[in-house]
């Protein structure tokens, strides 16, 4: 009995804590919503630590549940990266009526990215799926206000609904085909049969729409433009990496026989990504669309990592989804902060902001370097690793394209960087008072970036990890 | 061949309804007048167009009752399993309804069954 | 022919003659009708399957509540026949070859596998009864069945807070 509740840990207190708010929220007593934030947040603090501490793995319900170390290493990531964002958002919820719900929903979809990450059958995959993903539409709508966030949520929904309906279909295939949902028989079974093959292709379109790789990508900029900042930069990496996370663990496992297929597909939607990508956020105005496009290119970064198909490769891909949340995250706490105080959204609006917040423009100028790649920063390591995760199948084609995308990718960087630090503003964004919330999220952001870049223990750590 | 009987008798029992409806069609004399193709008879004539939109609350309503609609439909193998499975059974369904439950207690204290 | 033959591609054309209905229908409203027969329609294979619980559910959650809910999005759009939007000629023709070659794709696929198709895997006759699913529900299967409790309430807590937005 213990041993149910030791490997269940990390899913069961998440559920305690959403209970727990549920409790909150249906009591007489009317709570202060500063005194409710910062109890969320230090549930949510209890709630990295504690999965540090427990090691067990194994399987649960026959086969329906596992976890070993990798699983709770990538379930801590997750939970680090929704306290960042539940830092970041503490102005906008103190304001916003419905607080408690915007946890409830965001735990949840977390509940459901665990499940998923620790499925060992297509069912559990798919369920977790759908917890991951119907409540993100909803948060996608919580500037209840506004219009934007509600054409965001009705587009997140329905494409997420016609990619749930692809997978499903493609699920439904592999099972005609195999005549089990779970991975060590589909493993077993995994052959050219075409059908199993036109199923196989489905299910890597699913995958495909969650991570936003090209061909899938049409939701992005829309959905990420209209959400709250808080919530896109939850889709933008807790869900994205959770979804990268399962990805290449269930094609380097379950479809290993099926390897040449998959390499292909994998390599033409990592051009396709980058390229697109790069070229779309060239042009970009809005920030928040200009991070969209950046990290569509960043995806297919990831995928040519993910194409090699080792162990090196996985644990890259592992450690660049960390050093891609710290970034991203730095990043999305300067627009927080700035959206938030003066509801700008523009890069234009971004000229001149050294002068009046250096501070601000340092930690995001340092994002930046981290998504370029720029070396003392920890993007450099992790695109580093990455290019030779892939490399090591030996198509030399792939990573010219790949480096040819980061020369691009360093110049619509660095024109933002430009634009804070040299270009002249009549009406700059005025001086900002920072509160303390999001200022622990920016150094925490900024430890990260400088401490896996410079320490190889990171990477290291992942690797020991996975062998 | 016992789902077949099932399917048989089905589309039987549509085909024995259609069949007396279509012979009553054949069978009458139809007359046709203004009064007859009125929503009511004696009625007030309806104005403006019947298709309005609808207030967002039915939705909600819908979406409720399709809910807990999902929720009932599992009782029925839980209710023909129950004994089988024993106390375990028992348990699991508890903790089903407890969760469902909250949410019920969640939308009535937000006032989403209140008709306003 | 046997009875059950008959009753299968009775069925199947009548699902896909439904599906063509429902589809090409310009006022929404009859193509929710449609889609009820599609519905109809499906849940007599399931029976010819001997799933009857399946087909139960199918008629009362799909045929019954869902259903409901989609003519409720009709009305709340105000959707009707004189709405619905002129599509573009382009997206029409790229809509007509991505479903063709999807077509040509699967029926490609099938025509390979047709030896693994002629050999059907039978899992006994009892898989689809209401005992059966209700012991594998409460004991293999009880981990998906928890969580979908929790997305049920996670569905009701964010149709509450998009829909009572006042308050």
């Amino acid at each position: 009995m213990s041993i149910f509740f030791l490997l269940l840990q990390q899913e069961l207190l998440l559920t305690a804590i959403i209970f727990v708010l549920l409790f909150v929220k249906l009591s007489t007593k009317q709570w202060n919503s500063q005194t409710v934030l910062s109890f969320v947040n230090i549930l949510l603090v209890v709630n990295l630590a504690a999965g540090f501490f427990f090691k067990e793995k194994g399987t649960l319900f026959g086969d329906m549940f596992q976890t070993n170390d990798l699983l709770r290493f990538e379930k801590n990531i997750l939970n680090l990266g929704t306290l960042l964002i539940s830092l970041q958002a503490y102005n906008w919820l103190l304001k916003h009526k419905h607080a408690i719900e915007f946890y409830l929903l965001m735990l949840s979809t977390l509940l459901g990215m665990f499940f998923m990450l620790s499925s060992s059958n297509l069912l559990m995959f798919y369920v977790g799926l759908e917890l991951a993903s119907i409540p993100l539409a909803a948060l996608a709508n919580f500037d209840l206000d506004k219009k934007r966030s509600s054409e965001a949520a009705m587009k997140y929904i329905m494409s997420s609904a016609f990619a749930s309906g692809l997978l499903l279909f493609g699920i439904s295939l592999i099972y005609g085909m195999v005549g089990s949902v779970n991975f060590t028989d589909i493993a077993v079974a995994a052959s050219e049969n075409p059908l199993f093959l036109f199923g196989f292709i489905l299910l890597i379109a699913g995958f495909g729409f969650k991570i936003s790789a090209v061909p899938f990508h049409l939701w992005t900029a829309d959905v990420y433009e209209g959400a709250p900042v808080a919530v896109t930069s939850y889709l933008s990496v807790i869900s994205k990496g959770s979804m990268l996370f399962v990805m290449t663990s269930v094609l380097s496992t379950v479809f290993a026989n099926l390897l040449f297929q998959w390499y292909n597909i994998v390599a033409v939607l990592a051009v396709l990504s980058m390229i697109v990508g790069n070229l779309f956020a060239i042009r970009q105005q809005n920030i928040k669309r200009f991070l969209a496009f950046s990290s569509i290119s960043q995806v297919g970064f990831i995928l040519i990592g993910m194409s090699g198909a080792n162990i090196e490769s996985h644990s890259s891909v592992v450690y660049f989804v960390l050093v891609y949340l710290f970034s991203n995250l730095a990043a999305f706490a300067v627009i927080n902060v700035i959206s938030e105080a003066s509801g700008k959204e523009n890069i234009d609006d971004y000229k001149g902001l050294y002068k009046t917040n250096p501070a601000l423009t340092w930690v995001l100028a340092i994002a930046l370097f981290s998504l370029a790649g720029i070396p003392p920063t920890a993007g450099f390591f992790g695109k580093f690793f990455l290019l030779l995760g892939g490399a090591s199948k030996g198509n030399y084609l792939l990573i010219i394209v790949a480096a040819l995308n980061m020369v691009i990718s360093l110049y619509y960087y660095l024109r933002i960087i430009k634009a804070m630090f040299m270009d002249a503003n009549e009406t700059p964004v005025e001086k900002l008072a920072i509160s303390w919330s999001p200022k622990i999220s920016m150094a925490v952001c900024m430890a990260g970036i400088v401490v896996t870049g410079i320490i190889s223990g990171a990477y290291e750590y992942i690797y020991s990890l996975l062998k | 061949m016992g789902a077949a009987s099932l399917i048989v008798l089905i589309l039987a029992a549509i085909a024995f309804s259609a069949g007396a409806i279509l012979i009553a069609k054949v069978v009458t004399k139809a007359t046709k007048n203004k009064q007859k193709a009125e929503p009511y008879e004696s009625g007030i004539p309806t104005r403006g167009p019947s298709w309005v939109q609808f207030n967002v609350g039915y939705y909600l309503f819908a979406l409720l009752f399709l809910i807990f609609d999902v929720e009932l439909i599992f009782l029925y193998p839980w209710a023909v399993a129950a004994k089988k499975v024993g106390l375990l059974a028992l348990v699991e369904i508890i903790i089903f309804f407890f969760i469902l439950f909250m949410g019920f207690l969640y939308a009535h204290k937000k006032g989403a069954l209140k008709w306003k | 022919m046997e009875i059950t033959q008959i009753l299968f591609w009775f069925l199947s054309v009548l699902a896909v003659f439904g599906a063509l209905m429902m589809v090409t229908s310009k006022n929404p409203v009859y193509s929710v009708l449609w889609l009820i027969v599609v519905f109809f329609a499906i849940s007599g294979h399931y029976i010819l399957l001997n799933a009857q619980f399946l087909a139960i559910v199918n008629i009362i959650v799909y045929a019954g509540a869902i259903m409901v809910l989609f003519l409720f999005v009709i009305m709340l759009m105000n959707l009707n026949a004189e709405t619905e939007p002129q599509k573009n000629k382009w997206l029409k023709i790229a809509g007509v070859v991505a479903g063709c070659s999807l077509m040509l794709v699967f029926v490609a696929a099938l025509r390979q596998s047709d030896e693994l198709l002629k050999a059907p895997v039978s899992m006994g006759g009892e898989t689809g009864l209401i005992k059966t699913l209700g012991k594998t529900l409460f004991t293999d299967y009880v981990l998906p069945f928890e969580i979908s409790s929790v997305l049920f309430l996670s569905a009701m807590v964010g149709a509450v807070v998009i829909g009572k937005k006042g308050d």
